[in-house]
């Protein structure tokens, strides 16, 4: 036996050993097979990657925007300095902002493309629905943050954006002015401004839209995704008399009584 | 069907825990909603302003041109958060926040019986202003001077002076909203002309405005929420 294949075999009895190690203490292998794996329909399964893409960008949001706050300075006076220091001072500054701002478009978009593709696949429909609502409000978050991030800025684009977005707001019957009396802090835009958006955009919204992301990714997986029903309901249905098969033998294995496993809920 | 409750409540449970449930859920959510709210309140209920309700200078009417209009920038101090007059009497050295609003300033135009345009710039305006004014000119001053707000009747946006060939007009840079040099409608998005200023004229030929906006115009008052 060569060093080579010999070594090979000892890292991999090494790597058994720790995931066993950790599957006996944590269930690590189990839980990474249930949240790995997802059967997608075989047609368009690249399209099936927006929702994953529109995760990605919002961890992309989550870190650099956890980085900028390293520099910020949530104040009238300081905002546009404090930017201006990261954008030419701070070592890399400018990708790391660079990064939040155009994933911060992009995920809009992104979002649109992801929507689409629900829309048109019909993958709304029940049992789904509720997962559609989840993601209405989820989309309703990220704009609401991308509106209160663009005031922060606190330059000439900021602020006029600002004002008219605020003032697009006012004209909501009987609301109008207290929601836009509440995002300014007052009645005019001023130091409470910076601080209110601040709190919102960094601290409220994010804090909100994480839990609605974990129920959203739940509903999916409890569904699965939703592709053209025969192709689909075939593969599943495979899959599923595999699992049972495995399962089924694994409780033999055990000596235990098999006692079968939970249906999946969309299977009726 | 799915089945929550494993133990049967009596009425009089239900209702107990009912009242004691609105109480402390009362307790728990109002000084939390008073301090994010507090503002609001402040502005509505309490009749208060971040702006003191003051005259603040604009500057004087010697310098504003017969045909064309003159911007000038007002610093209206804001007492918000870190800036609230109590926190900077305390002595902690911060400067006020003050918001700067440009205010555009000219004279009347009217269109005479042949179409062309009046100026209607007092002549001793014209001839060099001498303070301290009289009453008489006071009045005339007033009432041949517009004093707009920069802020775009439609959206907000900052409406700029575009001169041209026959004179001019103010454009807004963001949906292209036109007024005339009044202030009056002419084009675009904006639902009325410009807003007018609450503004007075004193002896020392200045101006003088309130952080507020006189409400007129044919399209009937409107309350404007950001200046
Ligand atoms: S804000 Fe001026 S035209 Fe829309």
């Amino acid at each position: 036996m060569g060093a080579i294949s010999k070594a090979r075999s000892q890292a991999a009895d090494a790597g058994k050993f720790v995931a066993d190690w950790l599957e006996h203490r944590a269930g690590i292998v189990t839980m990474m097979e249930h949240f790995l794996y997802e059967p997608v329909p075989k047609r368009g399964a690249w399209i099936y990657t927006l929702g994953s893409a529109t995760l990605f960008l919002i961890t992309l949001q989550f870190l650099t925007g956890i980085l900028l706050l390293f520099y910020y300075v949530p104040s009238t006076d300081h905002a546009w300095n404090s930017i201006y220091y990261i954008m030419n001072e701070a070592y890399f500054g400018t990708l790391i902002r660079g990064i939040h701002y155009w994933s911060a478009n992009f995920l809009l978009a992104v979002i649109g493309l992801h929507m689409a593709q629900v829309f048109f696949s019909g993958g709304y429909k029940a049992p789904r629905e509720l997962n559609w609502v989840v993601g209405v409000v989820l989309l309703l978050l990220v704009v609401i943050i991308a509106f209160t991030g663009y005031a922060l800025r606190w330059d000439q684009d900021g602020v006029w954006a600002t004002v008219v977005g605020m003032k697009i707001g006012s004209y909501s019957p009987f609301v109008g002015a207290y929601t836009i009396q509440f995002l300014m802090g007052g009645d005019t835009i001023g130091p409470a401004t910076v601080s209110r958006f601040f709190a919102i955009h960094v601290w409220l919204l994010p804090a909100a839209l994480a839990p609605f992301i974990g129920i959203h990714l739940y509903l999916l997986r409890r569904h699965g995704v939703f592709g053209d029903e025969m192709e689909y309901r075939e593969r599943l249905a495979k899959l599923q008399e595999r699992q049972r098969l495995e399962e089924y033998e694994q409780y033999e294995d055990d000596g235990e009584p098999y006692v079968g496993r939970r249906d999946r809920a969309d299977r009726d | 069907m799915a089945e929550l409750q494993k133990d049967p409540m009596t009425r009089g449970d239900f209702l107990g825990f009912g009242i004691l449930g609105t109480i402390v859920g009362a307790l728990l959510t109002i000084p939390p909603a008073a301090f994010v709210l507090g503002p609001v309140i402040d502005v509505n209920v309490r009749g208060e302003s971040d702006v003191p309700d003051d005259w603040y200078r604009v500057g004087p009417i010697g310098e504003i041109p017969a045909k064309e209009p003159k911007v000038y920038v007002v610093e209206f101090p804001v007492n918000q958060v870190y800036s609230e007059e109590q926190v900077i009497e305390e002595g902690v050295e911060t400067p006020g926040a003050t918001i700067d609003n440009a205010v555009w300033t000219s004279w009347r135009e009217e269109i005479g019986e042949n179409g062309e345009a009046i100026h209607r710039i007092p002549s001793f305006v014209e001839s060099g202003v001498q303070p301290p004014l009289t009453q008489e000119q006071i009045d005339e001053v007033t009432a041949n001077l517009n004093v707009l707000s920069s802020s775009c009747a439609h959206l907000g946006c900052p409406v700029r002076w575009i001169v041209k060939e026959d004179g001019g007009e103010f454009l807004c840079p963001c949906h292209g909203g036109i007024y005339d040099i009044n202030g009056g409608y002419v084009g675009g998005p904006p639902p009325r002309g410009m807003y007018s200023f609450t503004f007075e004229v004193r002896e020392d030929a200045n101006i003088y405005v309130k952080h507020e906006f006189d409400i007129g115009g044919d399209k009937g008052p409107q309350q404007p929420y950001v200046i």
